[in-house]
C-alpha cells in the first residue's frame, strides 16, 4: 500500500481532532466565526476525503486495506497497535459520518447561535467526529474500545452541556450509568477473546474463531459455557448498551435534554449506531453461534416493537422522535439477529439520513418556538415553516416505509429477511416487526398533524415571532432530505445484492437469507409495485388511516381513545415502569446497598479499620520516620551504618 | 615473625591507636598532631610496599602542607570543643557498639572465609624506579581519569570561591595600577586663577 | 591513546572547553547581561546533542572502548546522554528567572550545572571502576555547592552540610567496595572484572559488592540510604532541587549497569536479593510517607524515593528485558521531575519558594495553561494509563513478572495506587479549589515553550511510547 494513501486515511480522523482541539483551547483566542470555521472545514476535508476513499474501494474495486498505522507497545506477545481496516463496511460508515456530522456543525452554527459555550459546542462535535471516526476504522479490538469509550464519553459531555439544566445532569449520569453496563458487558467479552485468542487484532481473530466452536469456557466454576456464546452476548450487551436496546434503552429518550444537533448527530444517526455496526463487524464470530444470534433477534424485535408503542403517547417533539430512533434500531438489531447484516447497515445509513433530517427538522421548529418542545402547544406551523415542513413529511413517510422512499427499501428487506429467517424467535420477530409498521406510521403521522397541521395552539406573542430559521438550518435539511428520498432507491441493489460487502460481512451457508430474497428481487421499481400486494405496505396504510382518523381527522377521537383505553396509555405513559423498576432495584436498592455497605463496610471496615486505621498506621510510622527523618545528622549517619550492618549479617554471615 | 613483619605490625598499631585518638582527644589541636601521626604511619607502611613515590608524597603534601594549614585554621578558629563534644557521652555507648558489631563482622568474613585468603599484591620488580613507572602510567594509561581528577580539582575551586566569595566590599581601600598609569593631569590638578580681591566674578569661579 | 579515543570523548571535551570558557568570559559580563551566561550554557547543550548525534558510527549498537578502556560509548550511553542534555537544557530555561528573582549567582549556577553534567557524562561512560568514582565525585561535588549557593538562607547551608557529610560518607564506602573488588579482581577494568568474577566466587567479592550497592543506594536514595533526600530537596533552592532530583538519576542508573550489570553480573544472585529488599522498603516508604507530606518538595522528595524503587525493581531482575524498562524509567523519571520542579520554579516569583501545597489552591483559575502542564506532569507520575509514567511502571511491573516474582508485582501495583492519591490531591487542589490569592502569574516566552514541550512530552512519549522504549531494549 502506498504512503500517500496512509497519510489520506490518518488525516481523515486527525482534521477534526485537530479542529476540536483548536475550537477548544483556543476558543477565546479564534472567536466564534474562527470555531465554526475551522472545525466545518475541518469536517468537509474529512468527508471529501472519506468519499475519494469510498471511490477507491468501491467503484475502483481495490481490495479491503488492512494496516497498522503504529504500534504503540507490544507486550507478552499481544500487540497495542493503531491501525485502519478499510473495506465496504467502513467506507459507509465514514461517509455517512462525516456527511451527517458536517450538516450538524453548519446547522449548530443557527441553533446555537446565542450559546456563550458555542466554541465549547463546536470543539466537541468535532471530537465526537474524530472518535467516531476511530471507532469505525479500526482494525482491532483496542482502537474500537478507544473509539467506543470516546464517542460515549463526548456523548456524556454534550447530554450536559447545558449543565446548568438539573434534568442535563440527571440524564447525562443515567446515560453514563448505563452505559457502563454496557461497556462492562463489552470489556468482559474483549477480554475473553484476548484470553482465548491472544490477539487484539480483527483479521487474527477472525482466523482462529472457527477453530473454537466447540470450546467452552468456564466464568463461574462449574458451569462451563460455550465460548464463542459468551463472547459474543458479552460483546452484544456492550452494543445493547451503546445502540439503546432493551432493557438498556432508558437512557437515550432522557439524552433529549442535550442540544438538538447532539440528538440528531450522536443520538440518531451516528454514535447510537456504533452497537450495530460493531455486531456487523463481529458477524464471523456471531455466525459462530446460533444462541447468541437468537439473543440479538428476540432483544431487537422487543425494541422495535414496544418502544415504537410508547412513541405513541409522548408529547415531546423530540422524545417522539427518540423512541422512534429506538424502535428504528430495534429493526436493525433484528436484521442483525437475522444474519442480513448488509440489510441492518443498509437500514442504519438511510435511518441516518432522514432520522437526522427528522431531528434537524424539530429543532428547526424548537428554534422558531423559542425552545418549546410540547406538541401540545403546536399546530399549524406549516404556513410558517414552509420548508421544514416539507422535508419532515419526506423524512417521516421515509421512516414509514412509504414505496419509493428509501426507509420502504431498507425497512421492507428487514421484515422479508426476518420472514426467511428460521432461527430459535424469528417467528416472534416477525410479528414485532410487522405491528411495529403499523405503529411507526401513526406516530410519525401523529407527529406531523400534532405539530405543522391544524390550529395554532400556542400562545399568540411566540406565534407572532415564529419564522423559519435562516440558511443554516435550511440548507442542511435540504441537503438531508435529498439522500432520505432517493437513497433506498439507487443504493438498494448493489448494496445489498451485488456482492457490495463482499468479504467485510461474513454470513455462513445456511443462515444467508438476503441472497434468498436477492433471487427474487427484480429492481427497485418492481419492488415498489410488487409492494402493494404484500401485508406490509397495507399495514402501513391501516397505521396511516388510524392516525389520520384520530389526529387529524376528528381530534376528539384521541380523547376517546385515551379513555377507552386508559389502562394501555397508562402502561404506555411510564413507559412499562422501567425508570421506576431501575430506579427502585438499581438506583434505590443500591442506595440501600451503598447505605448498608457504608454504614457496615465503610465505617466499621473502612474508615475505622482501613481509613482511620491505616491513617493510625501511617501516622504511626510518619511518626516513627519522622522520629528517623530528626534533621541531625548523625542520626542519619547513624541509619546508613545500620543498614550497611544489616546487610553484611544477611549476605554474609547468614549466607 | 620477620622484621618486615615486625615494622608492620608497629606502625599498624601507631597507625590505629593515633586514628582513635583523633577522634577522642578533647583538644582539636591535639586531633590534628594525631592525624599527622598517623598519615606519618601509614606512609611508613606504604614504604613496606616498596611505593615510596607515594609514601614521599603523603608526608610532603599532607603532613607538610595540608596539615600545617589545618593547623592554623584549628588555631584561628576558637573552637569551643565542650559544644562540639556535646551528647559525645551519650551517643558513645551506641557508637561503640555498632563500631565493635562492624568490625567484628568483618574480622568474621577474614577469619572464617580463611581458605579464600586474598592474594598478596606483587611485589615491585627492580624493572625501574616507581616513581618513573607512576608517571609513565599515569599519562598514557590513565591520563583520562587524570584529566578528570584534574576537572574535580578546578570544581572544587569553583566551588569553594562560589561559597566564599561575596564579591568586593566597597569600603575595602585598595589600589588599580591600571587607574593609577592611565590618570590624567585633569584628574589631579585644578589649576585656580587667583585674580583680585572683590572680583565678583572670581569668587564664582573658585 | 589515539584521535579516535579523542573524537569517542567529543561531546566531553567540547562540554568542558566550553565551561571553562563560559567561566572565563563570565566574569567580564557586566550585570545586566547576565542572561547571556543562560544561553550560551544552553547553546553549548544543543551542540554537544548535535556533536554526540552527528558522531557517525557505523553500527548504533556498537560498543567502542576509549583511553585503555576507562571509557565506553555505547547506545545506552548515547541515549542517556542525550536525555540529560534536554533535561539539563529544560531546567537552565526554568531557572533563569528564579537566579534573578533570589539573587543567586547566574554564572556559579550554570558553571556548576555543566560540570555536574560533565560528571553525568563521565559516569555513563564510564568502563572502568576508577571512572565510576571519578565521575561520582564529579556529580557530588557540585551539588554540594549548588545547594548551599544561597549562602544567606540558613536551610540551604544546613542541607548542603548534611548532604556533604553523608555524600562523602557514601563515597568512602564505595570506594571501599571498589577497593576490596580490586583487591581480589586485580583490574579496575569492568570488563576484566567480569572475567575474573567468572571463574569463581569469593567472600570477600561480596563483601565488596555489598559496599558498591551501598554506594548506588545513596547515591539513588531508596530506603534505608534515603535520609539526605528530603532533607537536600526541601532546603536547596527550587533551582537546584530540579537539577539533583534529575540529572543525576540517570547517571546512576548508567552506574548501578555499568558495575551490577557489566561487571559483576555474575553476582547477580547476590546483588538481585539485597536489591529487592531495598526496592520493597523504598516504594513502601516513599509512598507512605509522602502521604503525610504538606510541602511538594518533600512530598516530590518521598515521591523519588517510591520512584526509584520501581526503578530497582527493573534492575534487580537483572535480565535485558527488566534493564531496558529501568533505563525508561529512569528517563521518564527524570523529565517528570525537571517539568514538576519547573512549574514549583514559576510559581516562586515573589522570593518566597512555593513549596506548600496550598501554594497550588486553585491554580487552574489563576493559569490554566500552568495547572494543566502540571496535571499532565501529576497524571503522568501517579502512571494514569496513557501517559509515559503509566508505560514506566507497566514495563518494570512486566519484568518483575516475567521474572517470577509475583508478590513484588502486586506489592508494587498497591503502591503505585496509594502513590497516585498524593499526586490526585495535587490536581484536586489546582482544579477544585478556591484560590488563595489571585495575583495574575508572569511567564517569559521560552519558559512557557518549555514547560509546554515538557508536560506534552509526557503525554507524547506514552502515546509514542514505543520509540523511546524501543531505543531502551536496542540498548541491551
Amino acid at each position: 500500500m502506498n504512503t500517500d494513501l496512509h497519510i489520506i486515511l490518518l488525516a481523515i480522523p486527525l482534521l477534526p481532532l485537530f479542529g476540536a482541539v483548536l475550537a477548544g483551547l483556543f476558543g477565546r483566542q479564534i472567536g466564534r466565526a474562527g470555531a465554526h470555521w475551522i472545525t466545518i472545514l475541518a469536517v468537509a476535508g474529512s468527508l471529501l476525503l472519506s468519499l475519494y476513499v469510498f471511490k477507491l474501494i468501491v467503484f475502483d474495486a481495490m481490495p479491503a486495506i488492512n494496516t497498522s498505522i503504529y504500534t504503540w507497545a507490544v507486550t507478552g506477545g499481544l500487540k497495542f497497535e493503531i491501525g485502519f481496516l478499510i473495506d465496504s463496511l467502513t467506507v459507509v460508515m465514514m461517509t455517512v459520518v462525516t456527511f451527517v456530522s458536517l450538516m450538524v456543525h453548519i446547522y449548530t452554527i443557527g441553533y446555537m447561535h446565542d450559546d456563550p459555550g458555542y466554541q465549547r459546542f463546536f470543539s466537541y462535535i468535532a471530537l465526537f467526529t474524530f472518535a467516531m471516526l476511530m471507532l469505525v476504522m479500526s482494525n482491532n479490538f483496542l482502537q474500537l474500545f478507544f473509539g467506543w469509550e470516546a464517542v460515549g464519553l463526548v456523548s456524556y459531555l454534550l447530554i450536559g452541556f447545558w449543565f446548568k439544566k438539573e434534568s442535563a445532569i440527571f440524564a447525562n449520569l443515567k446515560a453514563f450509568l448505563v452505559n457502563r453496563v454496557g461497556d462492562f458487558g463489552f470489556l468482559l467479552g474483549i477480554a475473553a477473546i484476548v484470553v482465548s485468542f491472544g490477539s487484539l487484532d480483527y483479521a487474527e481473530v477472525f482466523a482462529v474463531a472457527p477453530t473454537a466452536v466447540d470450546q467452552t469456557i468456564s466464568v463461574f466454576p462449574g458451569v462451563e459455557w460455550a465460548l464463542l456464546t459468551f463472547v459474543c452476548i458479552c460483546l452484544f450487551i456492550g452494543a445493547m448498551g451503546k445502540s439503546a436496546q432493551a432493557p438498556l434503552h432508558v437512557w437515550l429518550p432522557d439524552s433529549m435534554e442535550g442540544p438538538t444537533p447532539i440528538s440528531a448527530l450522536i443520538h440518531a444517526a451516528t454514535m447510537v449506531t456504533a452497537g450495530i455496526f460493531m455486531v456487523a463487524r463481529m458477524s464471523p464470530l456471531f455466525e459462530l453461534s446460533e444462541v447468541a444470534l437468537s439473543f440479538v433477534l428476540v432483544i431487537g424485535a422487543i425494541t422495535a416493537l414496544f418502544m415504537g408503542l410508547i412513541g405513541l403517547v409522548q408529547n415531546d417533539i423530540k422524545r417522539v422522535i427518540a423512541y422512534s430512533t429506538l424502535s428504528q434500531l430495534g429493526y436493525m438489531t433484528v436484521a442483525l439477529g437475522a444474519s442480513a447484516y448488509s440489510a441492518a447497515i443498509f437500514h442504519l445509513m438511510t435511518h441516518a439520513f432522514f432520522k437526522a433530517l427528522l431531528f434537524l427538522g424539530a429543532g428547526s421548529v424548537i428554534i422558531a418556538l423559542h425552545h418549546r418542545q410540547d406538541m401540545r402547544e403546536m399546530g399549524g406551523l406549516r404556513r410558517v415553516l414552509p420548508i421544514t415542513f416539507v422535508t419532515a413529511w419526506l423524512g417521516s413517510l421515509a421512516l414509514m416505509g412509504v414505496p419509493l422512499f428509501s426507509g420502504f427499501y431498507s425497512k421492507d428487506i428487514i421484515i422479508e429477511a426476518v420472514h426467511l429467517a428460521n432461527r430459535p424467535g424469528a417467528g416472534f420477530a416477525y410479528w414485532c416487526v410487522l405491528l411495529g409498521v403499523v405503529v411507526t406510521a401513526m406516530y410519525s403521522l401523529r407527529l406531523l398533524f400534532l405539530t405543522f397541521h391544524g390550529e395554532p395552539r400556542m400562545e399568540q406573542s411566540v406565534r407572532e415571532h415564529a419564522h423559519e430559521p435562516g440558511w443554516v438550518v435550511t440548507v442542511p435539511l435540504i441537503l438531508l432530505a435529498i439522500p432520505s428520498v432517493f437513497i433506498g432507491y439507487f443504493s438498494i441493489e448493489p448494496m445489498l445484492f451485488g456482492g457490495f460487502f463482499g468479504d467485510a460481512i461474513h454470513v455462513a451457508a445456511g443462515n444467508d437469507v438476503l441472497a434468498e430474497i436477492g433471487s427474487h428481487f427484480h429492481g427497485p421499481l418492481a419492488m415498489a409495485v410488487h409492494a402493494l400486494v404484500t401485508p406490509v405496505f397495507w399495514l402501513v396504510v391501516l397505521g396511516s388511516a388510524l392516525a389520520v382518523a384520530i389526529w387529524f381527522w376528528k381530534p376528539q377521537l384521541a380523547v376517546w381513545c385515551r379513555q377507552r383505553f386508559s389502562p394501555l396509555v397508562h402502561v404506555l405513559d411510564r413507559k412499562y415502569w422501567f425508570d421506576e423498576i431501575y430506579q427502585a432495584m438499581f438506583a434505590r436498592g443500591s442506595a440501600r446497598l451503598g447505605n448498608g455497605l457504608w454504614r457496615y463496610g465503610d465505617i466499621a471496615v473502612i474508615d475505622n479499620l482501613m481509613v482511620n486505621g491505616s491513617a493510625t498506621l501511617v501516622g504511626w510510622c510518619a511518626g516513627l520516620l519522622r522520629y528517623l527523618q530528626s534533621g541531625y545528622l548523625y542520626h542519619y549517619a547513624f541509619a546508613m551504618i545500620v543498614g550497611l550492618i544489616m546487610i553484611i549479617f544477611t549476605y554474609i554471615i547468614l549466607a | 615473625m620477620t622484621a618486615i613483619e615486625l615494622v608492620f605490625y608497629l606502625f599498624s598499631t601507631v597507625l590505629t591507636l593515633s586514628a582513635l585518638a583523633v577522634i577522642t582527644v578533647r583538644n582539636a589541636v591535639y586531633a590534628a598532631l594525631f592525624l599527622v601521626l598517623a598519615f606519618f604511619s601509614s606512609a611508613a607502611i606504604w614504604m613496606l610496599l616498596e611505593v615510596e613515590f607515594l609514601a614521599i608524597t603523603l608526608v610532603l603534601v599532607y603532613v607538610g602542607a595540608v596539615m600545617v594549614l589545618f593547623l592554623f585554621v584549628v588555631m584561628m578558629l576558637d573552637m569551643n570543643s565542650e559544644r562540639v563534644r556535646e551528647g559525645f557521652a551519650r551517643y558513645l555507648p551506641v557508637g561503640i557498639l555498632v563500631a565493635l558489631i562492624m568490625a567484628g563482622e568483618l574480622m568474621f568474613v577474614i577469619w572464617t572465609k580463611g581458605a579464600e585468603k586474598l592474594p598478596l599484591p606483587p611485589g615491585q620488580s627492580d624493572a625501574g624506579a616507581n616513581t618513573a613507572l607512576l608517571g609513565e602510567r599515569l599519562y598514557t594509561a590513565y591520563l583520562y581519569p587524570f584529566e578528570i581528577a584534574a576537572v574535580i580539582l578546578l570544581v572544587g575551586i569553583v566551588a569553594a570561591i562560589a561559597l566564599t566569595h561575596t564579591g568586593r566590599n566597597p569600603n575595602t581601600r585598595y589600589q588599580d595600577p591600571s587607574r593609577q598609569v592611565s590618570t590624567r593631569r585633569e584628574d589631579r590638578v585644578r589649576i585656580v586663577s587667583m585674580p583680585g580681591a572683590g572680583s565678583k566674578s572670581a569668587e564664582e569661579r573658585s | 591513546m589515539t584521535a579516535a579515543d579523542l573524537m569517542l570523548a567529543l561531546p566531553e571535551i567540547f562540554v568542558l572547553g566550553m565551561t571553562c570558557i563560559i567561566m572565563l568570559f563570565g566574569l567580564w559580563l557586566p550585570e545586566e547581561r547576565q542572561g547571556m551566561i543562560s544561553f550560551v550554557s544552553i547553546m553549548t547543550l544543543v551542540f554537544a546533542a548535535i556533536i554526540l548525534l552527528g558522531w557517525d558510527d557505523p553500527d548504533p549498537a556498537a560498543v567502542s572502548f576509549a583511553f585503555n578502556a576507562t571509557f565506553v560509548r555505547d547506545q545506552m550511553a548515547d541515549v542517556l546522554k542525550l536525555s540529560a542534555f534536554i533535561v539539563l537544557a529544560a531546567i537552565l530555561v526554568y531557572a533563569r528567572q528564579y537566579l534573578r528573582v533570589f539573587k543567586v549567582a547566574m554564572l556559579e549556577y550554570h558553571v556548576l550545572s555543566l560540570f555536574l553534567l560533565l560528571g553525568v557524562m563521565v559516569l555513563i561512560s564510564a568502563a572502568s571502576m576508577l571512572t565510576v568514582y571519578l565521575g561520582l565525585e564529579l556529580i557530588a561535588l557540585p551539588s554540594y555547592a549548588l545547594v548551599a549557593l544561597r549562602r544567606d538562607d540558613q536551610r540551604s547551608t544546613e542541607a548542603a552540610m548534611k548532604y556533604f557529610v553523608l555524600g562523602s560518607l557514601a563515597s568512602g564506602l564505595l570506594l571501599y567496595g571498589l577497593s576490596m573488588i580490586y583487591g581480589v579482581t586485580g583490574t579496575l577494568s569492568l570488563a576484566q572484572v567480569a572475567n575474573i568474577t567468572a571463574m569463581g566466587n569469593n567472600t570477600v567479592l561480596v563483601l565488596g559488592l555489598i559496599f558498591v550497592v551501598i554506594g548506588i543506594a545513596f547515591k539513588l536514595g531508596v530506603v534505608p540510604f534515603h535520609m539526605w533526600v528530603p532533607d537536600v530537596y526541601h532546603g536547596a533552592p527550587a533551582a537546584v532541587t530540579a537539577l539533583i532530583g534529575s540529572l543525576p538519576k540517570l547517571a546512576v542508573f548508567a552506574m548501578a549497569i555499568r558495575l551490577l550489570s557489566d561487571g559483576l553480573g555474575n553476582m547477580q544472585m547476590h546483588w538481585m536479593s539485597m536489591l529487592v529488599v531495598l526496592a520493597t522498603l523504598s516504594i513502601v516508604v516513599g509512598n507512605l510517607v509522602a502521604i503525610a507530606q504538606s510541602n511538594l518538595k518533600r512530598m516530590l522528595a518521598y515521591s523519588t524515593i517510591g520512584h526509584m524503587g520501581f526503578m530497582l525493581l527493573g534492575l534487580l531482575t537483572g535480565s535485558d528485558q527488566g534493564f531496558s524498562a529501568a533505563m525508561f524509567y529512569a528517563i521518564v523519571y527524570a523529565i517528570m521531575a525537571a517539568g514538576a520542579f519547573g512549574v514549583m520554579i514559576l510559581l516562586s516569583q515573589h522570593g518566597v519558594e512555593a513549596e506548600h501545597l496550598d501554594d497550588y489552591k486553585g491554580l487552574s483559575k489563576r493559569s490554566p495553561w500552568l495547572a494543566l502542564m502540571m496535571l499532565m506532569l501529576m497524571f503522568s507520575m501517579a502512571g494514569v494509563p496513557v501517559f509515559a509514567g503509566f508505560f514506566a511502571k507497566w514495563l518494570v511491573i512486566q519484568a518483575v513478572i516475567d521474572a517470577g516474582m509475583i508478590w513484588l508485582a502486586i506489592l508494587a501495583v498497591i503502591f503505585s495506587v496509594i502513590g497516585a492519591f498524593y499526586y490526585l490531591r495535587v490536581v484536586k487542589l489546582m482544579y477544585f479549589d478556591a484560590p488563595d490569592k489571585d495575583d495574575a502569574i508572569s511567564v517569559p516566552a521560552d519558559f512557557r515553550a518549555a514547560l509546554t514541550l515538557n508536560g506534552s512530552a509526557q503525554l507524547l512519549l506514552g502515546i509514542f511510547a514505543n520509540i523511546l522504549i524501543g531505543l531502551c531494549v536496542a540498548s541491551f
